[in-house]
């Protein structure tokens, strides 16, 4: 009794079970592995026995949606330059287009109160705290935990993580926390009802707040309502990622300049290591005072 | 009584399974309803074999839960062993009651345990406050209880575990 009180007092507040929860792992990674191979061996099984009809139709439609693909390719890749010239005449750093390593989800949390997903990439393939997790429509979340083989990521939707996102149509700024609700969904925290935010507007993130890569879509707008009695507009989102139906994902590799692209005044000079050494914050309330100055701070010269 | 230690793998084994059907993924829906398999394991070998799994298997048993959930170092090994205690002092009790009546202190035993557990939980930030529906869990155990008992009885017997 005693000795567990002190393992959790010790694991609350100091770092030096890290290392012995990182070796306990190197057990634990084959029982995921077992209880992965469900789904391994159905996907193998949908693999091997597919027709040849079957591939040769899935062939053509991917053919197309890859000619889409490279076409809009081709317009981004003007787009890209064009920006890059604009950002140049600004003197703005670059954004992140960035690479990425792909992972697959092989577990999600039983526990129903946090949403956490465990993807089979860990500290023997590079990734590190605090890692931003994408899928092929949005933003996912954040790496919490790094084990030898494995990691866990905290979704967005956790109502413990806020998004720093902006809106794409008008650059308002907000942070989107975690719905508190049973559905999976994001609420906008403390826009006032003068914010010029409607439903089907597309969020991106923004970048501030240094975790997560500039520009990429989050969600969007399913409702905004207005509560006389309320201090702030109520604003509920959907994420555009497939929290709890994709398995494939992406985990965005920083590159060595500035992850992030909006300049950050109050600290410039310790962009990129800054990130990997600050402590995940997620873990407790994702300090919303620590964020929300941010936006304050730049709304002088960001537009 | 100088019992035989014999069978142990079968008991790691079983427990081995508990913990491959506590992360096995489940549905969104039916989250809230998944049987705390590795409890139930627990409380039947320490029912079973009360001189040998007790306590400190029970402490172990809560730090690989630990582990493998990613969940802060210990707060299974304390309400696992609060749950061994509990059950060593009524195991010759329990194996005298009615499958029925079983259920019924299983469902006493792996809700009580399941609400220590979130509260630890919720008071350290580990996880959001919400309602209670997180105890359908125990009842789902409670369900499945008889015949997890069933089955492990004949492993044992078949085994012939003491």
């Amino acid at each position: 009794m005693a000795l567990a009180l002190a393992l959790m007092y010790v694991d609350s507040r100091f770092a030096y079970l890290d290392r012995v929860r990182f070796t306990m792992a190197y057990l634990t990674t084959p029982v995921y592995w077992v209880a992965d191979t469900p789904a391994r061996v159905s996907a193998w099984i949908d693999d091997v026995f597919v027709s040849q009809r079957d591939l040769l139709e899935e062939n053509t439609e991917l053919r197309q949606q890859l000619l889409f693909a490279q076409r809009e390719l081709q317009l981004l890749a003007g787009l890209a330059s064009e920006n890059s010239r604009l950002r140049e005449l600004q003197e703005a750093s670059q954004a992140v287009q960035g690479r990425v390593m792909t992972a697959e989800i092989i577990n999600v949390s039983n526990d129903p109160g946090s949403r956490r997903v465990l993807i089979n990439r860990g500290a023997h393939n590079g990734v590190f705290e605090g890692q931003a997790l994408l899928d092929a429509h949005g933003l996912m979340g954040q790496v919490e935990e790094v084990l030898p083989f494995t990691s866990w990521v905290l979704l967005i939707t956790d109502s413990r993580h806020g998004t720093p996102v902006q809106v794409n149509r008008n650059g308002e700024r907000a942070i989107a926390r975690g719905g508190r609700a049973d559905a999976p969904g994001l609420e906008l925290e403390f826009v006032p009802d003068t914010a010029d935010i409607v439903v089907g507007d597309l969020l991106v993130s923004s970048g501030l707040g240094q975790r997560f890569p500039k520009d990429y879509p989050v969600a969007r707008v399913t409702s905004v309502v207005h509560d006389p009695g309320q201090p702030f507009a109520l604003i509920r989102a959907r994420p555009l990622a497939q929290m709890d139906r994709t398995r494939h994902v992406m985990l965005v590799l920083p590159d060595n300049e500035a992850i992030m692209g909006a300049p950050v005044i109050f600290d410039s000079g310790s962009s990129g290591s800054d990130s990997l050494t600050a402590p995940a914050d997620v873990s407790e309330d994702v300090a919303p005072a620590a964020e929300l100055p941010a936006p304050e701070i730049l709304q002088g010269d960001a537009p | 009584m100088t019992p035989r230690s014999n069978g142990m793998w079968v008991v790691v084994l079983s427990f081995l399974v508990a913990y491959l059907l506590a992360i096995v993924p489940f549905p969104e829906w039916a989250m809230h309803y998944r049987p705390q398999w590795v409890m139930l394991v627990l409380i039947y070998w320490i029912m079973a074999l009360p001189y040998r799994i007790g306590i400190g298997s029970a402490w172990m048993a809560g730090i690989f839960t630990d582990i493998l959930e990613g969940s802060m170092l210990g707060i299974h090994a304390l309400t696992f062993a609060v749950l061994a205690y509990i059950t060593l002092s009524v195991h010759q009790r329990l194996r005298l009651f009615s499958s029925l009546q079983q259920s019924g202190i299983v469902l006493a035993l792996v809700g009580l345990v399941m609400t220590g557990t979130y509260w630890i939980k919720v008071m350290t930030a580990q996880t959001a406050p919400g309602g209670m529906l997180f105890l359908l869990g125990a009842l789902s155990s409670a369900f499945v209880w008889p015949w997890l008992f069933m089955f492990l009885r004949q492993l044992r017997r078949g085994f012939d575990i003491r």
